[in-house]
């Protein structure tokens, strides 16, 4: 019992990451259209990122991990503004492509910057450090900080999309582009702004992730989107009820694998995008 | 372009090719086997980007599985070539069949995302099963054992010789695109490319075609991956990889989606282009996704396609180059 | 009349969410009976077209050709049943050409389209077949045309051309003359005559010209929010005081009258 609620746990507050990657994911499919490869990177260099401030700013670690992802949201900026901006014209394909090309721009940037291997981020969490007695085993309090945090996102989006006047305005346009030009609204300004916004929360996903990974490589976004993706996709693309829902299950179920069948835990997470997209072939929330 | 005129230049193509081991240096030779196999590869992906209109991340795997279906088969049961390279196609049409039913199932950005994920969870199959695929040290000892056919042994175990093997499977590769395009499947495959929903109201059924250009495809892959496994001793699960994958994209878009010649000449410009940057620099991965990022912005129909429009003219149904 | 009806629909149910596109229809359709299907905007017409021909899934009902269930049939099996449609919003192969167009449901009808190694360039019958086609709609002329560069009333005659070339059973054409004008229509309305006349392809066209509607059908069916509101000989459509009361807007009449009732 205590293994199966530890192994949850541990699932959830994984799936946590997996999740502010996938709705920021979601949320520039939703609007622009757009899936973004380079999303992983974004995650990829919030970590980074956070962890040269971490280093550079010593001891203020928060505000280096509260600076880390704006400052990877000058990346986003650039991305959307001067690239993707230009071939929304063209087909499919070559947006994913373009997104594609980042991911190799901005993975390799990160080897030469920092290295091919792996670095150990230092400590000094303060108040989140330590662990918590959980049916008479530890659970660090970080991972618990973790799980709290996801939620918060998730209301913190749904809030905002359903109860704001910007949100509204998101809304409109992700469902009807040139209807909301019509009416006024600077699409192309919007556009720059979700997809820079839905960077910040693959790079915070990034930057929280300094502390729980205890190993950053330049791999790592490569690993996160691929299941960013499939969370995307289980839950439907475009739903972010959908790939919060998706994330919870691929996390946990990832940990069980891990946890109890470690020659199987890859395909256990493959295997359910595949069982998933036979029930439902848009995913679980996705649009008829 | 007349037909007499296009026979003749390809004719003096593969005279080319032919001469091309007589001249002095290892290297040229295996430079452009390079540039054959990764032809092979790039036309049969284009029969599913250029032609069918579908966009698959994971066709590394089946490139890496003609490679290790070639490898295991030469390594434990007989060092045949030809039946390797059969062994190392039918283990690509296989998987095809198989990730391909679950695939067209689905369209679009959906179709793409799961062949990037079968993709990957091929690349960590391979990675994984050490005892069987020798993991990320790949398989090696490959030799090149002699084409025995009937009374005859050609031996190809010099890369000169082996050259002239891959230039007829270049061909004969050539030869087998050329046909389907100008064939009534093929009319049916670009149908589907153009509209799919019409093609289903035409009475075509739509994922069997699909399903079809997508195993035919994966075969080439194959053949190309399992003609590397000859060339270099030895087969690697970066194959599988996703940045593997991206290989025939990049060399499709390159040399245009449109024509025959394009994934050669994508072919021709990305292997040259990579032997050039490798000798500056080793972040050769950089430069790729710059050069992609350079291509995206700016060609929209590759280079073939732009010499295209400088000459002019649309080739008239059923007549081809 | 003997044996079964070409099409029969029977309690056949739609709504998307809340909007009721179909309730409880039942209708028949019978061999060589030219009907026109009219009714305001949102009566469910498309939607009805969509049902019949396997583009929209049914969520309850039965749709029977020539007695043969054919509710969950897939699209691609009612085309080579018999049952095919052009569509109101064009919907052709933009890069392909006009005879390439035509070519694609000639080959995949006629068994030929499995082949990878025969040669497009030979397919002699094929080709005559849909030069034929072509021809019918006025089109012969424009076949190297790629579908993207034809006029914008080409385009239009080729999604009928497209539609034809399937020599269906049962045809139903979407709005065919939208944006066609007078000499396409005219030369498309002949088009239908004469292949209705020929007796092979039984047509049913979603109509709003009131010219077209009256001039073609034999009978003339009403739809208002998803039900059947008058069907029957165009005469007595016409005159009938439901239709009027729904629909008179958009008939051709004087001018003080139509302005009238709208």
């Amino acid at each position: 019992m205590q293994s199966i609620v530890h192994v949850c746990l541990a699932g959830l507050s994984s799936g946590m990451f997996i999740w502010l990657v996938a709705s920021g994911l979601t949320l520039i499919f939703g609007v622009l259209g757009v899936l973004n490869f380079a999303h992983g990177s974004f995650y990829m260099l919030g970590a980074y990122v956070s962890f040269a401030l971490v280093k550079a700013l010593s001891p203020h670690f928060y505000l280096a991990m509260f600076l880390g992802p704006l400052a990877v949201c000058a990346a986003g900026f650039v991305v959307e503004r001067w690239f993707l901006r230009r071939v929304y014209a063209l087909e499919l394909p070559y947006q994913l492509l373009l997104t594609f090309a980042f991911v190799l721009v901005f993975d390799n940037l990160v080897k030469i910057a920092w290295g091919a291997g792996s670095l150990s981020p230092p400590s000094g969490l303060g108040p989140l450090e330590g662990s918590v007695d959980i049916l008479g085993r530890n659970f660090p309090v970080y991972s618990l900080f973790v799980i709290a945090v996801g939620p918060l996102v998730a209301l913190a989006l749904w809030a905002a999309l359903e109860r704001t006047w910007i949100g509204r305005i998101v809304r409109a346009a992700s469902s009807d582009r040139e209807m909301a030009s019509a009416l006024g609204v600077r699409v192309p300004a919007l556009f720059t702004g979700v997809f820079v916004f839905g960077t910040w929360l693959g790079a915070l996903g990034g930057a929280l992730a300094v502390p729980y990974v205890g190993l950053l490589t330049p791999g790592m976004g490569e690993t996160i989107i691929i299941e960013a993706f499939i969370v995307a996709v289980i839950g439907g693309l475009g739903s972010l009820k959908g790939a919060f829902l998706g994330a919870l299950v691929l996390g946990v179920l990832s940990a069980f694998g891990t946890r109890f069948f470690p020659a199987f835990d890859m395909f256990l997470t493959f295997i359910l995008m595949a069982a998933v997209l036979l029930w439902r072939p848009r995913g679980l929330f996705g649009a008829a | 372009m007349r037909p007499g005129v296009a026979a003749a230049a390809w004719l003096a193509l593969l005279a080319a090719l032919c001469a091309v081991p007589f001249l002095s240096g290892r290297f040229a030779p295996y430079l452009a086997m390079r540039v054959m196999m990764m032809g092979i590869f790039a036309l049969g992906y284009n029969l599913l980007l250029g032609q069918t209109g579908l966009l698959s991340f994971g066709h590394g795997a089946f490139y890496a599985a003609g490679a290790y279906g070639l490898g295991l088969f030469a390594l434990r049961v007989s060092p045949h070539p030809i039946l390797g390279l059969a062994a190392g196609v039918a283990a690509a049409a296989v998987l095809a069949l198989v990730v391909g039913a679950l695939c067209v199932r689905s369209s679009e950005v959906y179709f793409s995302m799961l062949t990037l994920a079968f993709g990957m969870m091929f690349f960590a199959l391979v990675w994984n099963a050490r005892e069987v695929t020798g993991g990320d040290d790949g398989l090696i000892g490959v030799v090149r054992a002699p084409v025995e056919l009937g009374l005859a042994r050609i031996p190809i175990e010099r890369e000169s010789q082996f050259y002239f093997l891959v230039l007829l499977l270049f061909a004969l590769s050539i030869w087998v695109a050329h046909r389907i395009r100008l064939s009534p499947f093929g009319l049916v495959l670009a149908g589907l490319r153009e509209n799919a929903t019409r093609t289903a109201f035409a009475g075509v059924p739509v994922r069997r075609y699909r399903l079809a250009a997508f195993v035919v495809s994966a075969a080439f892959a194959g053949l190309a991956g399992a003609l590397e496994v000859l060339l270099e001793s030895g087969a690697r699960p970066f194959m599988a990889h996703w940045t593997h994958s991206a290989e025939p994209i990049l060399v499709s878009l390159f040399g245009g989606l449109e024509t025959l010649t394009g994934p050669l000449v994508g072919s021709l410009f990305f292997i040259a282009m990579r032997e050039v940057i490798q000798r500056y620099t080793e972040h050769w991965m950089l430069a790729f996704g710059l050069l992609l990022l350079v291509v995206i912005m700016g060609f929209r129909g590759g280079v073939v396609g732009a010499l295209g429009a400088l000459l002019g003219g649309r080739r008239p149904a059923g007549e081809g180059r | 009349m003997t044996g079964p009806a070409l099409l029969e629909v029977r309690g056949l149910q739609h709504a998307f969410g809340s909007v009721v596109t179909a309730k409880d229809l039942h209708l028949d359709f019978q061999d060589g009976v030219l009907t026109s299907i009219i009714g305001p905007n949102g009566a469910g017409k498309s939607t009805l077209v969509n049902l019949l021909t396997g583009h929209l899934p049914v969520q309850a009902g039965r749709v029977a050709f020539r007695g043969r269930d054919v509710t969950r049939m897939p699209v691609h099996d009612r085309v080579r049943l018999g049952i095919c449609r052009s569509f109101q919003i064009v919907n052709v192969f933009p890069r392909l050409t006009a005879l390439e167009n035509v070519l694609v449901p000639v080959l995949a009808l006629s068994g030929r389209a499995r082949r990878p190694f025969a040669r497009l360039s030979r397919e002699a019958e094929a080709r005559r077949a849909a030069e034929a086609a072509l021809e019918a709609v006025g089109l012969g002329p424009a076949r190297e045309v790629p579908a993207l560069a034809l006029s914008h009333g080409d385009k239009h005659l080729l999604e009928v051309a497209v539609a034809l070339a399937a020599r269906p059973a049962l045809l139903f054409l979407d709005e065919p003359t939208a944006g066609m004008n007078p000499v396409e229509r005219a030369r498309l309305l002949e088009s239908i005559r004469r292949l209705a006349g020929e007796g092979r392809t039984t047509f049913v066209v979603v109509e709003h010209d009131m010219d077209v509607v009256f001039s073609l059908s034999a009978r003339v069916l009403v739809l208002h929010r998803g039900e059947v509101l008058c069907d029957g000989a165009p005469a007595a459509v016409r005159a009938d005081a439901r239709v009027r009361e729904v629909y008179l807007g958009q008939e051709v009449v004087p001018a003080p009258e139509k302005a009238a009732a709208t």
